[in-house]
């Protein structure tokens, strides 16, 4: 046992508690958190600074809102609501287009206007929310997915894992769907997660249930050396989320759309600390190499060519 | 950062250093128990007088022990009979008399003195106020003859002395010697002690030594604590103090306990007026608990002692803190479950707070009523997932449905003549009720497996901390030393700058070990 723990501080693994004391506490200030905890904030910022999301249908914050749902979820190639302070992809409904004058979900199951009010309302008194907040519902456009990555994915959305420590993007990672996940990209799910080379874009080696595996458990495909297409504009999406931001660390998630490129999903504060395993390596040299560039003004472009010289 | 972690580091020590300071003077200096049930012996001690009055002014003048800061007699008791009693400080030392008077005492009489003591040992401190007192050198006075001898005697010793320590050593060894082993100095004893005086005379001889040299000493009577005995004799031993060291000689070998009374050559009676005195001094041993003989300590130190504890606490109030007070010991346990170890639970303190329901139920009987209410709260959930009630309501039907199936329980367990039924009333119901919700949840976002795991933790740390803290030494020792709180509160801190790896994480990141 002390072995492997001693093994593991060499490879520079960190674990939550580490994570949590050196970098979400230290570099996460507390009245910036709300930026990426409400989602309809993020998106606000995101478009101010010029980063792409998928579009705003609606909010729903009240049962006056809710009048409007069938105006907000008017669109036959499909809508997610999710809850804007959810975490872990809790609470979210996909819906992939009508069904017998009801929607289908994305399982493959129908549900009705009441069914999706119920879900709503669950939303909006703080099911899903930290801490039981109530909460708000957002609408928004279904990200039709590259088929780039239809290989290696089982149903659902694959997207792309960003670690960015100030600015810098120090990791990442693809993560894809499987039919254990339910068609959901998370790694606490039995979802597959792929390293991805920082300097190139393509995938190194990749894990599923923190085991190292090499092809989809679905698909059969290998899931090495997988081009990410547009990834220059993918790590400028997550070197920019530090000005919108002022986070210093954070992960970022970014899906690719067939037709709209890459979108950023979400931001998280807590990004989970799995993304060492799919990369094959510790994050604390890294956090170290991007913590010691110091404060220096630096354009995101430039955190961009520092990043790819950081593996 | 750097400054943070040293910051919280030395807070973290400092808390622990306190709080182990505390415990430290209490267990060691004032000897409060650290075993729940420790037990000390504590000596009944009386002095009986019997006499026969001769219809004349009666005297009776007996030593009784002389409380101070280290010692105090709370439980005195004296029988008088038709006698008056005075009590009387002597100037000079430290005594204490108790005298009793009758104008025309007839017949037979008898007056009493009762006390309890702890006793002493060898590593007992002289009284204070004998060791304060400032060393000065008394010459030996008597007529020319004894005076010439013992200068000579005192002489001889001083010369084969190096200190004053091995002076007292030689001195007593010279005056408790026998003629035949003495020879050279036989002559000179022998013509100091008078005749049929005795260990008391010797002592005296000893004394006078010691204070020709500026060596404080004085005579101490009273009686060794070995074995229950309705005559005991009363002892003397010699007290001298050297360089602030304590010493006690006691002629014939020290006793592993004594009890001091008087100091003096005297004896501890004397009587005018009457006939056939007959003292009796009588031990009894008893058993008592130690944790009262502490809190019972006298002087500044033992106010400490209380001032740090519940014991002047009502009764109501002593209980209720005998159980707030284990809890902070299931909550630093599941800090390190959870920072160290990485269980899982629903809930951050949820377990602790199910674990403190245990209480009224113990363990299995606890560990089966709540599954069992975790599984009719989960069947009931998610009937309510298809009515699609809004949350608040949803939460409310739940916990109502919870009180129902406790006073279920409850009534079908009576009928049956089983208890556990009745103890399941204090059952956490509201704590349940989230329960049940968020595991229904992970229930559902996650999957059932997950769910049951995560119940499964939160049991396991229940049981863990529940076991801790119902534990009668942990109970006894957090109760009986409250400061143990800083302590624990000193971990606390320490663990939460703890940035290591934890155990379930040795296993999640095993692939990347090599």
């Amino acid at each position: 046992m002390l072995k492997t723990y001693r093994a593991l501080k060499r490879n520079g693994v960190i674990g939550i508690n580490e994570r949590n004391v050196r970098f979400v506490n230290a570099l996460n200030a507390r009245k910036f958190l709300i930026r990426v905890d409400d989602k309809e904030l993020t998106k606000e910022l995101a478009s101010a600074a010029g980063i792409a999301t998928p579009e705003l249908y609606g909010v729903i914050k009240n049962a006056r809102d809710m009048k409007r749902l069938p105006e907000f979820i008017d669109h036959t190639d499909g809508f997610v609501i999710k809850p804007a302070m959810g975490s872990q992809g809790k609470g979210i409904i996909v819906i992939d287009g009508p069904l017998k004058g009801g929607w289908r979900l994305s399982s493959g199951r129908r549900i009705d206007l009441e069914g999706m009010k119920y879900q709503i309302n669950n939303m909006l008194s703080g099911m899903y929310s930290l801490g039981g907040q109530p909460d708000k519902a957002l609408v928004e456009y279904r990200v039709k997915f590259d088929n780039i990555f239809g290989q290696v994915s089982y149903k659902g959305v694959p997207d792309i894992r960003v670690i960015v420590l100030k600015g810098v993007p120090v990791f990442a990672m693809l993560r894809l769907p499987t039919a254990e996940s339910d068609g959901k990209a998370n790694l606490h799910k039995g979802g597959v997660g792929a390293g991805i080379d920082l300097a190139t874009g393509r995938t190194k080696r990749a894990m599923q249930h923190d085991q190292f595996v090499e092809i989809h458990p679905d698909t059969g495909y290998p899931l090495e050396d997988i081009q990410t297409p547009y990834w220059d504009e993918i790590l400028l999406m997550a070197a920019k989320s530090y000005e919108m931001t002022e986070l210093g660390y954070v992960g970022v998630d970014v899906v690719l759309d067939r037709d709209k490129g890459p979108l950023l999903l979400e931001l998280n504060a807590r990004p989970g600390i799995s993304i060492q395993i799919a990369n094959r390596v510790g994050l604390r040299f890294v956090l170290d190499k991007a913590e010691a560039l110091g404060a220096a003004v630096r354009t995101p472009e430039e955190r961009v060519e520092i990043a790819k010289t950081l593996g | 950062m750097k400054i943070n972690f040293r910051h919280a580091t030395i807070l973290g020590i400092v808390l622990i250093v306190a709080g182990a300071v505390i415990f430290l003077v209490k267990s060691a200096a004032l000897h409060y128990p650290l075993t729940p049930g420790a037990r000390a012996t504590l000596w009944d001690f009386e002095i009986y007088l019997e006499f026969v009055g001769r219809n004349q002014p009666a005297r009776i003048e007996t030593y009784i022990p002389a409380g101070d800061v280290e010692r105090t007699f709370p439980q005195e008791e004296f029988y008088n009979g038709s006698f008056g009693l005075s009590l009387i400080g002597e100037t000079g030392s430290r005594n204490r008399k108790a005298v009793w008077t009758y104008r025309y005492p007839a017949n037979k009489k008898v007056l009493r003195y009762a006390a309890q003591t702890l006793g002493e040992t060898l590593s007992t401190p002289l009284p204070l106020a004998f060791r304060e007192s400032e060393p000065q050198v008394i010459p030996f006075q008597a007529d020319e003859v004894k005076r010439q001898a013992f200068i000579v005697w005192s002489g001889n010793l001083r010369q084969r002395s190096a200190d004053d320590r091995s002076f007292a050593d030689l001195a007593l060894k010279s005056v408790f010697e026998t003629r035949a082993d003495n020879e050279q100095f036989a002559d000179e004893v022998a013509a100091l002690l008078e005749e049929g005086e005795g260990v008391v005379g010797r002592l005296l001889l000893a004394q006078q030594l010691l204070q020709s040299q500026g060596v404080p000493a004085r005579i101490a009577g009273g009686v060794y604590l070995s074995d229950e005995r309705r005559r005991e004799e009363t002892r003397r031993w010699l007290e001298y103090h050297i360089d602030g060291d304590d010493f006690r000689f006691f002629p014939g070998g020290a006793p592993d306990r004594f009890f001091t009374i008087w100091y003096g050559p005297r004896p501890l009676v004397t009587a005018d007026g009457v006939d056939d005195l007959d003292v009796q001094i009588a031990l009894r041993s008893r058993e008592t608990s130690a944790a009262a003989v502490a809190e019972n300590a006298p002087g500044p130190l033992g106010d400490f002692g209380r001032a740090m504890g519940f014991s002047g606490l009502p009764l109501t109030t002593q209980l209720v803190y005998q159980v707030l007070i284990t809890i902070p010991v299931g909550i630093a346990i599941l800090v390190f479950l959870r920072q160290f170890i990485g269980f899982k639970t629903l809930g951050t303190f949820m377990p602790v707070l199910i674990g403190i329901a245990f209480r009224e139920t113990a363990l299995i009987n606890g560990i089966l009523l709540f599954s069992l209410l975790i599984a009719l709260g989960l069947t009931l959930r998610f009937y309510l997932e298809r009515l699609h009630l809004l949350l608040v309501p949803r939460l409310a039907v739940v916990l109502i449905f919870i009180v129902m199936a406790m006073a279920g329980i409850t009534i079908l367990m009576t009928g049956a003549n089983q208890a556990i039924g009745l103890s399941i009333s204090l059952f956490p119901m509201v704590i349940l009720t989230m329960t049940i919700e968020r595991m229904s949840i992970v229930w559902e976002e996650s999957s059932a497996g997950e769910a049951i795991k995560q119940g499964v933790g939160s049991l396991a740390v229940a049981a863990i901390t529940y076991l801790a803290m119902t534990n009668s030494h942990v109970e006894y020792l957090m109760y009986q030393f409250p400061e143990l709180l800083l302590v624990l509160m000193g971990l606390c801190v320490l663990m939460g700058r703890y940035t290591g790896l934890r155990l379930s994480e040795l296993w999640r990141f095993r692939a990347l070990a090599n």
